[in-house]
């Protein structure tokens, strides 16, 4: 094992500052399914012991989704496999017992900007705070111990948008009503920095913001660069001033192709791109020519590729897009989305091996 | 005298009233409805996934254009039962079982119905044996799998082992989503993949013998 120097805020801050680091800054996400099969195949822990095989430098304080009837849940039908409920979002959704998985979404109880106006504006804005104060700050003081880079999550304006009123009302309406998205979408981050600025005033300083906003699929982004622009992105501006205006960096999470809008993200003030999924596109070895001087990038190893369990495949993977990224000193290892159950623990071990071997500057 | 022409433009620049009035005044002047839909209609439809494919427009533009055809069949469709014309192929489609995410099916079957398919959608978390059987029911050309999650790309397996097992010699099977590769495509043994909406108007139709 080679020896540390930094703490892993330390190093999370050189990476955004191109200077130069020990080694690169590393975390990963994994199917709940994934990490049960590791426990049958010898992992004796949770997804916490493998972020800490893996020594994540990242510690998340909250996660900040902004419903307007915190806490809703109601069952209306169920069979074996699958449960329909009303949520605190006002919709109707699928959801599968016991088991990880996108739910279906029936309808959507915000279907109209009447139903916006009267209801769901109203409810959003006279919600409570729904982010656990004192556990971000329980968090913070420990992740602070252990050195590690800590940021605030939560989502953004266009995620929330598909969440509250579908995504064929979301996306229809950006052309043929506007301001109705642009309100939701003020009156959603309005009400996140909210939440944030009630946890910074416990005393905390996080050192970054991780929005999520999964704006792209594997052919582009869903909308147009210029209707982004026009309608989401000066939300996008707002969070990144916020954070900038308290010192902390910014990542942005988007699944899909997002290269379209790389340069609009870094005119908002998005520091970083993650997860950078490779079967959309998303290259590191491109992106770091063309954008690795502006954009940090966070991710990109395939997780088809780790699905194949072939160590060869896998070590060429990582060994290649570790050496174009690092020449930027601008690159965070994660995999390119969340880690499949076809990944055995063996190989994951390996993965954490490969990623020790050539993820030192 | 309204053209077909203008129909076509109205539907791939998605003006919903105006695809409605065309198709009415259209129908006023005894044009038959087969004409209308696969002259009128169809060629908007085909503009739309070509812009779609170049990123000249996205999804929001391909939404509103689908929904417009969407009114002008409703329009037409009773007419052309009527007449006994039926659409010349067959697409069952579905999100394969252990998967309930369905907007990239949904934008899949808008595409298809817009260039002319009957498309019977069985929904999401679809079994593989009820693929085969609607399969069976609808004499279907094409069936269309889709998945969101890797973790259910073993279901899109197992799905399409059972179709080719059933030996379905008119019925071809094509899969698509996010995580699907064309290369996962030809190793699990599906006759086509497409990558995105329109595209895989171009792959059906290759599929079922017509050219794109």
């Amino acid at each position: 094992m080679t020896k540390l120097s930094m703490t892993g805020c330390e190093r999370v801050n050189r990476m955004f500052a191109r200077q130069d680091q020990d080694r690169i800054p590393r975390h990963d996400s994994f199917w709940p399914e994934t990490l049960t099969r590791w426990q049958g195949e010898g992992l004796n822990g949770d997804h916490h012991d493998v972020l800490r095989l893996l020594e994540s430098d990242f510690e998340t304080l909250c996660w900040s989704w902004p419903a307007p009837f915190p806490d809703h849940r109601e069952v209306l039908d169920q069979d074996h496999e699958t449960e329909t409920i009303r949520d605190a979002w006002g919709g109707v959704t699928r959801v599968w017992k016991g088991r990880s998985g996108t739910p279906e979404h029936i309808s959507f109880g915000c279907d109209s900007r009447d139903a916006w106006e009267k209801i769901y504006r109203p409810a959003m804005l006279a919600a409570p705070i729904q982010i656990d104060l004192d556990i971000g700050l329980a968090r913070f003081r420990e992740a602070r111990q252990l050195g590690k880079w800590t940021h605030l999550t939560g989502v953004e304006g266009f995620e929330a948008l598909r969440r509250l009123i579908g995504d064929e009302t979301c996306l229809i309406s950006m052309i043929e009503d506007p301001e109705w998205i642009r309100d939701i979408v003020n009156v959603h981050t309005e009400i996140v920095l909210r939440s944030y600025d009630a946890l910074l005033a416990k005393g905390i300083a996080p050192d970054g913001l991780w929005i999520y906003g999964d704006m792209a699929y594997n052919h582009s982004t869903m909308c147009s660069p210029a209707m982004y622009r026009d309608l989401v992105w000066p939300a996008h501006k707002r969070l990144a001033d916020w954070a900038h205006a308290h010192n902390m960096h910014v990542i942005y999470h988007t699944d899909g192709r997002a290269t379209g809008v790389l340069d609009l993200f870094v005119e908002a003030g998005i520091e970083c791109i993650q997860p950078m999924e490779a079967k959309a596109a998303m290259n590191v070895c491109e992106i770091a020519k063309s954008h690795g001087d502006k954009l940090a990038m966070f991710g990109n190893i395939d997780v088809m590729k780790m699905g194949t369990n072939d160590l060869d495949i896998i070590e060429e993977e990582i060994s290649t897009k570790f050496a174009a990224a690092m020449a930027t000193k601008g690159y965070a290892y994660h995999s390119d989305h969340s880690v499949p159950p076809q990944v055995t623990w063996p190989t994951y071990k390996a993965i954490v091996g490969f990623v020790e071997r050539y993820g030192y500057y | 005298m309204p053209q077909l022409s203008d129909l076509t433009a109205a539907v791939a620049e998605g003006k919903r009233a105006d695809t409605v009035r065309l198709t009415e005044e259209l129908i006023a002047e005894s044009i038959d409805p087969s004409v209308i839909v696969e002259q009128g209609l169809v060629p908007g439809m085909a503009i739309v996934g070509e812009k779609f494919k170049n990123n000249e427009i996205f999804v929001p533009e391909m939404l509103i254009a689908a929904r417009a055809m969407k009114e002008a069949l409703k329009l037409l469709e009773p007419m052309l039962a009527a007449a006994g014309v039926k659409p010349k192929y067959t697409v069952v489609v579905g999100t394969v079982q252990g998967d309930l995410h369905d907007i990239g099916k949904n934008l899949i079957s808008m595409m298809w119905k817009g260039a002319g398919f009957a498309v019977v959608d069985l929904g999401t978390n679809v079994a593989p044996q009820q693929y085969l059987d609607a399969a069976k029911e609808h004499n279907a050309n094409l069936v269309g799998l889709s998945a969101l999650l890797t973790t259910t790309m073993p279901a899109m397996k197992e799905t399409v082992a059972l179709l080719k097992a059933a030996g379905l010699s008119n019925t071809k099977i094509m899969v698509g989503g996010a995580p699907i590769t064309q290369a996962f495509a030809d190793d699990i043994g599906a006759d086509g993949y497409a990558s995105d909406a329109g595209t895989a108007v171009d792959v059906a139709k290759t599929l079922v013998g017509e050219a794109a």
